[in-house]
């Protein structure tokens, strides 16, 4: 099935961190002067305004810092509703990084504000991107977990 | 009112006042097109201020304009309106940009100027969104990718609102029920002839984005308004009764739906608070002279956020402040008297629409909604993130 929700306009700055998720890697830039991160990546460092940093592979463990499920969603989004759209704040400091994705494994009703989380990948068919989700921290890795999961309890991953 | 001087007409020869004021049908208008209706508002507004369309030479336009690709909307009204040279051509949210065009009146850069928006026949929310054969590319961060969309960026606002101050859904809906008692006082509300709402109807209205329910949502429909804004000296021989400018600010502090920091309440405010502050300080007014305030209402959230940032209360009480009845007209400063846009009208962009109806308030023009001698009045206009940009007016009547 053709996947027909919206995916990103690769940037050519944003290459790396793209070329990460394929790798299996979530890369924040991370500031060659003052060591903060960066999250959503900006040309110079929000905190001390120094351009160099570097894409960082960061830990992939995040806890849900706000959550919202939704009920009428825009496009292709409404074929799959209820989807839970997450932000996600990464355990990487200083300058904590809050994410926005959607979950994969996890039963919407079961989320909760501090609920561990880990970023997982998936492969879009027919398209040239990985793209990241958020499962639950003590879900099996995505390989197992794409198999044993039920289709109506992961909303994101329908393709 | 001590120690106020609204017009000083010495000291402020040239000080703005807003003269003109002027709202389309709203609603659901198939046979009319955007610029139809922001033609008829700068219309409605001039005449209303008993100026001629002529004099107009400053412009706020708040809509896009699509009739000359590659043009900009100032560039197309600035030719449209008889290709005049305008002297002052700004842009943004309603509230500050109005609180600059007071400046550029007061500063002699301009003498008429008109802030206006109108929208047909498209919708912002999710039912204005076509399912595509295959996958759309947006940009690289767009919260698009995850089937975000207003609604949701303030339900997720509102999720952790009700997480770190332990506010309920019941307590959000209380902004929902005043707001719709208010468009029932109001002829011109879409929603005011459906009657009063309870608590209970919103809580069991559908779900749009957990927290939010249908009925902590704004309306989404077609309009229009205009605002024409003077000098003193023109306003006074002008066919209505002037509101003058006392004083505004405008403020943004981040970037649309891409970067949010934690705390996302932080105790020293953010764009409101700053705006809020700078405008009071400015007009000399304090918050407790209040007598009506139109607060920017695009979730029921949005209201008690918008109380808290602008001083009315303190942080994690804005729900307490609403409870207490403060809002609903008869209370200490009755707010979003029209229905706001959770029960008035959003038209896609309704910035301006919180300073017409403080304006009208202020002239006395509000029948049974109106708030017995009100002579000093706030508007507040926020957008972009949610309260990443702000606009705060205090404006007056004599």
């Amino acid at each position: 099935m053709t996947y027909r929700k919206p995916l990103p306009q690769i940037e050519p700055a944003n290459q790396p961190f793209w070329d990460g998720l394929a790798a299996g890697e979530f890369r924040v830039p991370k500031c060659d002067n003052c060591g903060h991160y960066n999250w959503v990546p900006f040309p110079a460092c929000r905190s001390c305004l120094n351009e160099a940093q570097t894409w960082t592979p960061v830990s992939r463990d995040a806890t849900v810092w706000s959550f919202s499920i939704v009920h009428r969603g825009p496009g292709a989004f409404n074929e799959e509703v209820p989807y839970a759209v997450v932000l996600a704040k990464l355990a990487e400091e200083p300058r904590g990084c809050i994410v926005i994705g959607n979950t994969v494994g996890i039963d919407p009703a079961d989320l909760y504000v501090g609920m561990p989380l880990r970023i997982v990948f998936e492969t879009i068919e027919g398209e040239d991107v990985t793209v990241f989700r958020f499962a639950a921290a003590d879900a099996a890795e995505p390989d197992e977990a794409d198999a044993a999961l039920s289709v109506e309890n992961q909303p994101a991953t329908v393709a | 009112m001590a120690g106020i001087e609204r017009w000083n007409p010495v000291a402020r020869p040239r000080q703005a006042a807003i003269a003109g004021v002027y709202t389309t049908k709203q609603g659901k208008l198939p046979d009319r097109t955007s610029f139809s209706l922001q033609l008829e508002a700068i219309k409605g507004a001039c005449d209303d201020a008993g100026i001629p369309v002529e004099e107009v030479d400053g412009i706020i336009p708040l809509s896009m304009s699509d009739h000359l690709p590659g043009t900009t909307a100032t560039q197309f009204w600035a030719a449209q309106l008889g290709e005049r040279p305008l002297g002052l051509m700004e842009t943004g949210g309603a509230s500050g940009a109005l609180a600059k065009a007071a400046l550029a009146i007061e500063n002699g850069m301009c003498e008429v100027v008109v802030l206006f928006y109108g929208k047909a026949g498209s919708l912002v929310g999710p039912r204005g969104t076509a399912a595509a054969d295959k996958a759309p590319r947006v940009p690289d961060w767009s919260f698009y990718q995850s089937g975000a969309y207003m609604t949701t960026w303030y339900a997720l606002w509102a999720q952790r609102y009700m997480h770190e101050f332990g506010a309920t859904h019941a307590d959000l809906a209380e902004v929902a029920v005043f707001t719709r008692y208010h468009a029932t006082l109001n002829p011109n509300s879409i929603m005011g002839r459906k009657g009063e709402i309870t608590v209970e109807d919103v809580l069991n209205s559908r779900p749009i984005c957990e927290p939010l329910n249908l009925l902590d949502c704004s309306l989404d429909n077609d309009g229009g308004y205009a605002i024409v804004m003077t000098s003193a000296e023109r306003a006074r021989s002008a066919k209505s009764k002037p509101v003058w400018v006392l004083g505004g600010a405008e403020s943004t502090y981040t970037d649309f739906y891409t970067t949010i920091n934690d705390p996302w309440f932080p105790e020293e405010g953010k764009a409101v608070r700053r705006a809020a502050n700078r405008a009071f300080d400015i007009s000399g007014i304090g918050r407790d002279e209040i007598d009506v305030a139109g607060l920017y209402d695009c979730f029921t959230i949005t209201t008690i956020r918008d109380l808290e940032e602008m001083g009315f209360c303190k942080l994690g009480e804005g729900a307490e402040y609403v409870k207490e009845g403060h809002c609903r007209l008869g209370g200490s400063m009755p707010t979003n008297t029209d229905g706001g846009l959770l029960s008035n009208s959003h038209a896609g962009d309704p910035a301006g629409m919180h300073t017409i109806e403080v304006v009208r308030q202020l002239r006395g023009e509000c029948g049974e909604r109106q708030v017995p001698n009100a002579k000093i009045g706030v508007s507040l206009q926020q957008g972009w993130a949610v309260h990443g940009m702000a606009g705060v007016l205090v404006m007056a009547a004599d």
